[in-house]
């Protein structure tokens, strides 16, 4: 018997098959409302909007109400996860005949937990290398960094690298590796920059003169923001050496000399670094004869890797990417009259996930149709 | 099944029927079209026919494969020949389709007595068109207005018969052996005054009179529709040319390709009528190509046998008479009609099959490869599925979904036809014969067996509404058949979307990126679900049942087609308009059963006799 008290009668709600058909439905239209909004949204951002959330918001035009209007796929699918694992425990018997659903819902779980992952630990990246060169870091084209770098020793770089998301949260900056603080006076994600116009207030570098105005930051594939720092280095003493607008947009870095040493500033793309290299020998990008339909896109790469004794060709093509040091790379694009090629990188821990949870499932559906089937035809013939 | 002798007749008779396109008499004529049917180009990034050109060509600038002149109808292959070497006599067929009225408006054509037109009555506003199309070109496909579809949809159509009527000779023009004698004759001479240091005269005359032709050939090297010169003996397979490739570099042409002369006899009988010296010139052309390019050759003729024999559309037939038989057997109550409904059903779903097999095999790719090809396959996994079915409960139900699967299914790839070539090539990504087999195919698998499940929730309405005398064990049969179909529609459904995900990680690096066409095959998988969940809580029973397996039609629909018009994602594969109308009708009807269902039972027949 079942007992009545508030906790059970909780845990009967939250294991109940109503609350996996109500579950079920809510992704059904969140999935609906996610494919049409990417027609104006873009994909990333319905995603984030509709999917990856726990809430969806309503957020009238011109105001800063933000009002919950639907449960997100984060609260639909958590729900939906803690109802399959408790309905496991609290309904289906363990038994050969149930056999069938235990490894689909295992299965099941298994997906929930891989996307979660995925969506957690995941990290997106390019490397866009032209045919000789050789390359060891990717760049993430969603997110940027400021990078301070020491450029007194010409050999060698000394670089100190500021995430956005530190420019966004912080006013003020300080690395034991600098000499001075940087204070953030401004930081817009997008942004247009031109000649003359209200004045930035940027003091010192080629940014004295420019004008800033915000935008909204663009989040469909293939578009890029201009994002824009206004940084001010200030000594120990509270000396500032000036207030510097940095920005993708820009093109060299802007620097000064202090105490001797030559400091560089700079916004660009944040850089992931690789303990290996991967130099491009040879792009090949074939069609179909007579037509201008690809057939292939290839890179010919040459992978260094000392740590891991590896110095051998690879060659990455479409649907055959190379793993290597936890990290995929993928042919994604190409460039340059076919001399550049663009691979993306990903890291994500838990791609195996989806693979065996696809065995899981298969083998679960078939055990337990093949069961059912068994018993409609034996009751048949009988 | 075991088949008594009524229904061995009836299969029998239907695959001779089916047939019969293959053994029929070519329809007459002097010219010998078969074998010119047959040759082999390069066009699309494949070998294939003349005749899959003509075919396709007509089809994309008429919607029909035939055009009607004086009377008779013109097969594809005798409008190609007249449009390449008879241009001024194919101008005034009425090759093209134009149905947009502000389109007839800006063409200053009456609108209502007809919508095919000739080219001579729209060449005269041939500029007019390019700057419109030019226009509309500039906007983004999704924002475009139906004028500007329509007159971008023309200005193509135009392109292609110009870019035909220039691939041999330019629209028609001179005589081509003449034309070729001067050109080799010329060459040497041309060539030395080239290299000579002082020109006299008669050299810059010579070189004059070269370089136009060369002018002339390298038109016709840009304008070329397909590339019929197949590569000489020795050269890479892909290495085809046309006609003013192959002419047009001096050096090839000090060495003339031998099917250039062939071509060009052709071109100057074809128009003089002289059907004797036309048959020698193809046959000398035929027999270097089954010589050198055999593998050219055979699979050019085996498509062009393909293409005559038409089993899809044989098989619509057969669909449609084996479903009427199944109403007449149901009307009847007679159990021979019932067993010569499912001998039909059965012929159809071998033809099918067979048509299914031999694309594949002629394209080399597993069955399912773009729109038109997942049409033909998810009819003929629904057939099979429903006839399988139908062993478990012999009541016609499964029977009829499957034919009525089979028909609809091959009517609409009957009708994707006209987007072009059914066995275009793979874009890279897609480039995977592993992917394709496993992926591609389990999920249309999963798309037939809910439309299966679909039609037999239709079969249950209309029982409910057309039927007098209730029969609880038959109503009980459809429900348990169509809890069969939904749970093997889960298998193919989740299976395939898995699959999917697992290539999209093989090749963009992301298992899933929420992109519409996995939208659409999740929430198949989703509904799929919802609907054995809610029979297992005991939600629904046998009518919930019924009705949600109706509302699946309408999810694997939008899966199917309404994505692609979405236009937006990474497998977004052809935006089609008018279809864009159809699915919309067709959920309409679905729910408009939903509801006939969903009424409460004193609306049922058996009840509305009572009253």
């Amino acid at each position: 018997m079942r007992r009545n008290d508030p906790l059970s009668r909780i845990v009967d709600g939250l294991s109940s098959l109503k609350l996996t058909l109500v579950c079920l439905s809510l992704l059904m239209v969140l999935v609906v409302a996610c494919t049409l909004a990417q027609v104006n949204l873009g994909i990333h951002l319905a995603v984030d909007r509709y999917i990856r959330s726990f809430l969806v918001w309503y957020v009238p035009e011109g105001t800063s109400l933000r009002i919950p209007v639907f449960p997100g796929g984060g609260l639909a699918g958590g729900l939906l996860l803690l109802n399959l694992v408790l309905a496991q425990f609290r309904r289906l018997e363990l038994s050969w005949r149930k056999a069938g659903l235990w490894t689909v819902h295992i299965g099941l779980a298994l997906l929930f937990v891989g996307e979660f992952a995925t969506a957690v630990l995941q990290v997106e990246s390019n490397m866009a290398i032209e045919e000789g060169q050789t390359k060891s870091f990717s760049e993430d084209y969603r997110r940027m960094e400021v990078v301070v770098t020491d450029a007194t020793d010409k050999e060698f770089d000394e670089e100190t690298a500021i995430p956005d998301s530190r420019l966004k949260a912080a006013r003020e900056i300080s690395d034991p590796a600098l000499p001075f603080k940087l204070v953030v006076r401004a930081y817009h994600e997008n942004a247009q920059l031109s000649m003359g116009g209200a004045p930035s207030g940027a003091t010192a570098g080629v940014g004295a003169g420019m004008s800033v105005a915000p935008r909204h930051p663009v989040t469909a594939d293939g578009e890029q923001n201009t994002a824009v720092a206004l940084v001010e280095p200030v000594l120990k003493d509270g000396r500032s050496l000036g207030v510097y607008l940095l920005s993708n947009g820009l093109g060299a870095p802007q620097g000064f000399i202090h105490e001797g040493r030559s400091w560089k500033l700079a916004l660009r793309l944040r850089q992931y670094r690789h303990p290996f290299s991967l130099t491009l020998k040879d792009f090949k990008h074939d069609r179909y004869p007579g037509t201008n339909i690809p057939k292939n896109f290839s890179s010919l790469v040459r992978l260094k890797d000392p740590a891991a004794g590896d110095d051998r060709d690879v060659l990455i093509y479409m649907n055959s990417p190379l793993r290597h040091g936890g990290l995929t790379f993928y042919q994604a694009s190409f460039g340059k009259d076919d001399t550049l090629s663009v691979l993306q990188v990903v890291r994500n821990p838990a791609w195996t996930l989806p693979y065996v949870s696809c065995v899981l499932v298969a083998l679960g559906l078939l055990w337990h149709f093949g069961l059912m089937l068994k018993k409609s035809l034996g009751a048949r013939n009988s | 099944m075991k088949l008594n002798r009524i229904q061995t007749a009836v299969f029998a008779g239907a695959l001779a029927l089916a047939a019969w396109p293959l053994v029929a008499p070519a329809p007459r004529s002097e010219f010998d079209l078969a074998a010119f049917a047959r040759l082999p180009i390069l066009e699309g990034g494949r070998v294939k026919p003349m005749d899959s050109f003509a075919r396709s060509a007509m089809l994309s600038m008429r919607s029909k494969q035939t055009v009607p002149v004086d009377g008779k109808s013109l097969p594809p292959a005798r409008w190609l020949l007249d449009a390449m070497f008879k241009p001024e006599a194919a101008d005034t067929y009425p090759s093209f389709v134009v149905d947009d009225p502000e389109v007839l408006g800006l063409l200053g054509l009456d609108q209502g007595k007809t919508r095919y037109f000739a080219y001579w009555q729209l060449e005269g506003k041939r500029d007019e068109i390019t700057n419109q199309a030019m226009a509309a070109d500039k906007i983004e496909s999704g924002r475009r207005t139906r004028f500007q579809k329509a007159v971008l949809a023309l200005s193509s159509r135009l392109s292609l018969y110009e870019s035909v009527k220039n691939t041999f000779m330019v629209s028609g023009q001179g005589d081509p052996v003449m034309e070729m004698a001067a050109f080799s004759s010329l060459l040497p001479a041309a060539m030395k005054a080239f290299h000579g240091k002082k020109p006299t005269d008669k050299d810059r005359r010579v070189m004059a009179a070269l370089s136009e032709m060369l002018q002339r050939y390298n038109f016709l090297a840009q304008s070329a529709a397909f590339k019929a010169i197949p590569p000489k003996e020795g050269a890479p397979a892909d290495d085809w040319t046309n006609t003013g490739e192959a002419l047009g570099n001096p050096t090839r042409g000090q060495d003339p390709h031998p099917s250039l002369a062939s071509f060009a006899l052709m071109g100057r009988a074809y128009r003089a009528g002289d059907a004797a010296a036309f048959n020698a010139a193809l046959a000398e052309h035929a027999a270097w190509v089954a010589r050198y390019r055999p593998e050219a050759a055979r699979s050019a003729r085996a498509e062009t046998l393909f293409n005559r024999s038409s089993p899809f559309v044989s098989g619509m037939a057969l669909y449609l008479t084996a479903l009427l038989l199944v109403f007449a057997a149901w009307a009847t109550r007679r159990e021979d009609v019932a067993a010569a409904s499912r001998a039909l059903a059965l012929a159809a779903f071998v033809v099918h099959s067979l048509g299914l097999l031999a694309h594949s095999v002629l394209q080399g790719r597993p069955p399912v490869t773009n729109l038109y090809s997942s049409a033909v396959f998810v009819g003929w996994a629904a057939a099979a599925l429903g006839l399988f079915a139908e062993r478990m409960h012999k009541k016609g139900f499964a029977v009829a979904g499957a034919c009525a699967i089979g028909f609809i299914t091959l009517i609409i790839a009957h009708h994707l036809k006209s987007s072009g070539d059914t066995m275009e090539m793979m874009r890279a990504v897609l480039d995977s014969n592993f992917w394709l087999a496993t992926h591609v195919v389990t999920i249309t698998i999963g798309y037939s067996s809910t439309y299966l499940a679909g039609m037999l929730g239709i079969a249950w309405v209309a029982r409910r509404h057309l039927l007098a005398k209730p029969d609880p064990a038959a109503s009980k049969a459809l429900s348990d058949l169509a809890y069969g179909v939904i749970a093997f529609s889960l298998f193919f459904s989740f299976i395939g979307t898995v699959l999917g995900g697992i290539w999209a990680d093989q090749s963009w690096g992301r298992f899933w990126g929420w992109d519409p066409k996995e939208n659409g095959a999740l929430l198949i998988v989703l509904w799929n679900a919802i609907i054995l969940h809610a029979r297992w809580g005991g939600y629904a029973r046998e009518r919930g049942i019924m009705l949600m397996a109706i509302f699946g039609n309408i999810i694997v629909s939008l899966s199917w087609f309404g994505v692609n018009m979405l236009g937006i994602g990474l497998h977004s594969y052809g935006f089609m308009d008018s279809a864009f109308l159809w699915l919309s009708a067709f959920c309409a009807s679905q729910l408009v059963l939903m509801f006939l269902g969903a009424l409460p039972p004193r609306f049922w027949a058996e009840h509305r006799k009572e009253a």
